[in-house]
């Protein structure tokens, strides 16, 4: 085998650079076609995460938990106590990265000018900030500064419609626990940037303040948690549920169908595009390469002609398009990852302005390589190319010698 | 004499179309060891068919040939592949060097393909190079050589193995007339001095006056088998 190699190794890395140009057009389109691939492999890989981190990371957890008939009535009514016991015990435990406490009920904001509908939203600022952007996302003012803050965070469009600002004063009314409506003024402390609907829907405020206002003491509307993949939440759910038959548990797949279809979704087209841009350039290379093996047919019947075993001169091919394309797939990877590098802070689109939201995404893709994809796409182009060589040079060393050497010239 | 090459009722018959074309019928012929022959007759006549047959690189249709007594129409492409290695030189009309190697490194491959061991390959290499006439042009590629000088490395390339027998396919044909006779010089010299067997398919009058066994093929078939000292051989 070595000799073998040393015999064909010189000569097939000569032979590539007899044509340098077929040889420089066939490294570009491996390398320029796999490039492609590995990037937008990235960037739909970013794409998605984001516009699934948009959804999870808002308002809604990968796992919600309720007092039971709370999805269908949302007031202070179906409240449930704070996480103990087995439950508090699986919440903290490895198989979930975070959990964050809420209070969560409808109510009326108003300023001097206007009356909207929100949903005001109690939150511990330290737990929040693990569960949701929004608190990264303030871009006037500050986030809550504490569980009993008295402040109110709202969204950039309902500060506007409100035509209020950070140090004014808004005044909230929910219905309490005991029924009637309860009223109090905050102070507008911050404004978050979010998705338009985002904003004009959630107001925050510290999860005392909402409790002591609704009257329910140290009683909460929701446990949002994050275990990180969806693959294991089906087994989490249940393992919840056992630790808390009492409450109402449920995976994002059930609280945002829509959400989960469309991220499932977009997940499945990101694979089908993908496989149909590999195999479109995989078309492209075979066709290159069965060119280069065909048009030397004849080179191929001199070898044979010269005493080396059709096996011998197949095992040539073979070489020469393993070098060859070789090149190209250390091209592409080379090229995917410098492209990758040029966006270190993230790719932002902040360019597409709310077009981004609306189809889902954030407005920072942050990219990342997944060594496996690589190197999964990488082979397959490397090991597809080289076999598509094959079938010509099988076919090349089956012909006479004679007949071989009867076509074309070298 | 020893008989290098025995071809009985060698029959080769192509299909053009749908027209059978009978390319050799029934060649019986026998070179013998030591021989230099040429091998004429017009184009069309079946020259380097039967070369071709001879060499392993075409399967008869019918008949038998022997190289130095083993019959080669029933041997697999393999074991064609090892006696056109071991036992047969070529030399074409059109060169045929690999490009990418230099002259040394065109007659070394078949040594290579020997498994013949570096440095021993390396020598003889060197040695038929110098036998043809050129050294000092051992690292040149073809595309450096004139046209006679490929033709001479394709004849050290031929002579490497120790062959039994070179067939040579109208080997001048692409030379000009000193170069043509100075190769004819060449592999006569080599024929007299190490007792190389040569079968050479030519219509060059050259050629064939230098040669001491004369056969004309016509029709697929042979029409004439003349052996002659080359005294009387010389041009007219």
């Amino acid at each position: 085998m070595m000799s073998r190699l040393r015999l064909l190794l010189p000569l097939a890395w000569r032979n590539l650079w007899r044509n340098p140009r077929r040889t420089v057009i066939t490294i570009l389109v491996v390398g320029v076609g796999l490039w492609s691939i590995l990037s937008f492999a990235v960037l739909l890989e970013a794409w998605s995460r984001s516009s699934r981190d948009t959804t999870l990371k808002l308002t809604t957890g990968q796992i919600e938990i309720h007092a039971q008939g709370y999805l269908d009535d949302p007031t202070v009514a179906h409240r449930m106590a704070p996480p103990s016991g087995d439950l508090e015990q699986l919440l903290k435990s490895s198989e979930f990265q975070t959990f964050a406490s809420r209070v969560r009920v409808g109510a009326i904001v108003q300023s001097e000018y206007k009356t909207l509908p929100v949903t005001l939203i109690g939150a511990s600022p330290d737990a929040e900030r693990k569960v949701s952007v929004i608190p990264s996302q303030v871009r006037d003012g500050r986030y809550l500064s504490g569980a009993d803050d008295t402040g109110i965070v709202l969204g950039r469009n309902l500060v506007r419609r409100l035509k209020t600002r950070v140090g004014k004063r808004v005044v909230l009314m929910v219905q309490a626990a005991d029924g009637h409506l309860a009223e109090r003024a905050f102070e507008v402390v911050g404004v978050f940037a979010a998705p338009e609907q985002t904003e004009n829907e959630f107001a925050f405020a510290g999860i005392k303040t909402v409790q002591t206002l609704t009257g329910i003491a140290d009683g909460i509307s929701e446990v949002v948690a994050y275990s990180g993949s969806d693959d294991a939440l089906p087994e989490l759910v249940a393992r919840l549920r056992k630790a808390a038959p009492g409450l109402d548990i449920q995976s994002w797949a059930t609280i945002a169908p829509l959400e989960y279809a469309v991220s499932t979704l977009f997940n499945q087209f990101i694979l089908m595009w993908l496989w149909t841009m590999f195999a479109l350039m995989a078309i492209g290379i075979v066709n290159t390469q069965l060119m280069a093996v065909f048009e030397r047919t004849r080179e191929f019947g001199l070898l044979q002609a010269l005493g080396m075993r059709p096996r011998l001169v197949l095992f040539e091919v073979a070489l020469e398009s393993t070098l060859l394309i070789g090149v190209g797939v250390a091209l592409g990877v080379v090229l995917a990852l410098l492209s990758v590098q040029a966006f270190p802070n993230g790719l932002d689109l902040g360019f597409l302005g709310r077009g981004a939201e609306m189809v889902g995404a954030g407005h920072i893709l942050y990219l990342h390589v997944n060594p496996a994809d690589f190197a999964l796409y990488s082979l397959l182009v490397w090991v597809m190319s080289v076999l598509a060589t094959l079938w010509p040079a099988r076919r090349a060393s089956k012909v006479s010698p004679v007949e071989a050497m009867a076509r074309a010239a070298i | 004499m020893t008989a290098i090459v025995e071809c009985r009722g060698v029959t080769k018959h192509y299909r053009l179309g749908t027209i059978d074309v009978a390319a050799l019928r029934g060649v019986d012929l026998t070179i013998d060891k030591g021989d230099f022959a040429s091998l004429a007759g017009p184009s069309g006549s079946g020259k380097t068919t039967l070369l071709n047959a001879i060499g392993g690189l075409d399967r008869p249709t019918k008949g038998s040939i022997k190289i130095e007594g083993h019959e080669i129409t029933a041997l697999n492409a393999n074991a064609l592949a090892d006696l056109r290695l071991r036992k047969i030189g070529f030399v074409f009309q059109a060169y045929n060097l690999i490009p990418v190697l230099s002259a040394v490194e065109n007659v070394e491959f078949i040594l290579q393909l020997m498994g013949v061991e570096a440095a021993a390959r390396r020598a003889r290499a060197k040695e038929v190079l110098r036998d043809v006439g050129l050294e000092g042009l051992e690292n040149r590629r073809p595309a450096r050589l004139s046209g006679g000088q490929q033709q001479r490395v394709a004849v050290a390339r031929a002579l490497a193995s120790k062959p039994a027998i070179v067939l040579a396919d109208e080997p001048t044909a692409n030379l000009d007339t000193k170069t043509a006779e100075d190769l004819i010089a060449l592999m006569s010299g080599l024929n007299d001095r190490l007792g190389t067997t040569f079968l050479m398919a030519t219509h060059d009058a050259r050629v064939i006056s230098r040669t001491r066994r004369h056969i004309v093929i016509s029709d697929g078939g042979i029409t004439s088998d003349e052996r002659r000292k080359l005294a009387e051989a010389e041009p007219a």
